[in-house]
């Protein structure tokens, strides 16, 4: 076996593309990891640099930072390539702090689970 | 490895992946891989207010295992050629 060339990089699936860039990592939790490639090998395991995790709640985000985070390969979802270029968010959205987004994730979880509750109460009356 | 080399050569076109998480893509495939992991350019999310996360992501590698589905260009399905193509597979040819 022979290592791929810089030219095959760029024709593969392999991640080396990515290495030393920002990249969005999508998780299977729904959480959403920012930070820079640092390594990776065949099953998608990655390290990521300077990783933050994006939380956003409706119109509402915050990048919160985690340090170098090294993801098992079978929780990631999707590795973005983030263009520079770009806006990384729309402009409505506003970023906020910390603790303003953990209140606003507690709002909406709670606002969430009491549809839960009244739709199991609903049940009887066979909705679907 | 049929869908392995099926894949391979719809490389260039555009195609639509649905994720196991409902999150819908299209963009043009880059590469594919044996586990069929895929690499997308150009790519935009099709329910994009739902996603605004994805805004700024042009290119993107998919994990083979969060695939749903890949929606194809219908010039790019030959059923005929993948009938043939999967009677020698089960041959063992």
């Amino acid at each position: 076996m022979s290592w791929a060339g810089p030219e095959d990089i760029y024709l593969s699936t392999s991640l080396a593309s990515y290495l030393d860039k920002k990249l969005l990592v999508l998780l299977r939790d729904g959480r959403k990891l920012l930070g820079i490639l640092r390594s990776f090998d065949q099953f998608a395991n990655a390290v990521l640099e300077e990783a933050c995790e994006r939380v956003i709640v409706g119109e509402l985000y915050c990048d919160i930072p985690l340090g170098l985070y090294i993801i098992r390969g079978e929780n990631v979802v999707l590795i973005g390539e983030l263009d520079l270029e770009k806006e990384e968010l729309p402009p409505h959205m506003t970023r906020v702090s910390a603790a303003e987004i953990k209140r606003a994730q507690k709002a909406e979880r709670e606002a969430s689970d009491l549809k839960g509750t009244m739709r199991k109460r609903m049940e009887f009356l066979d909705l679907d | 490895m049929l869908f392995f080399s099926y894949f391979k050569d719809l490389v260039g076109r555009e195609v639509t992946v649905e994720l196991k998480n409902d999150l819908a893509i299209r963009g043009t495939l880059h590469s594919v891989d044996q586990y069929l992991n895929i690499k997308l350019e150009n790519t935009r999310v099709v329910d994009q207010d739902k996603y605004p996360h994805m805004l700024s992501v042009r290119n993107c590698f998919i994990r083979g295992s969060v695939v749903r589905y890949v929606q194809l260009p219908p010039e790019g399905v030959d059923i005929e050629l993948l009938h043939d193509a999967t009677r020698r597979e089960a041959r063992g040819g």
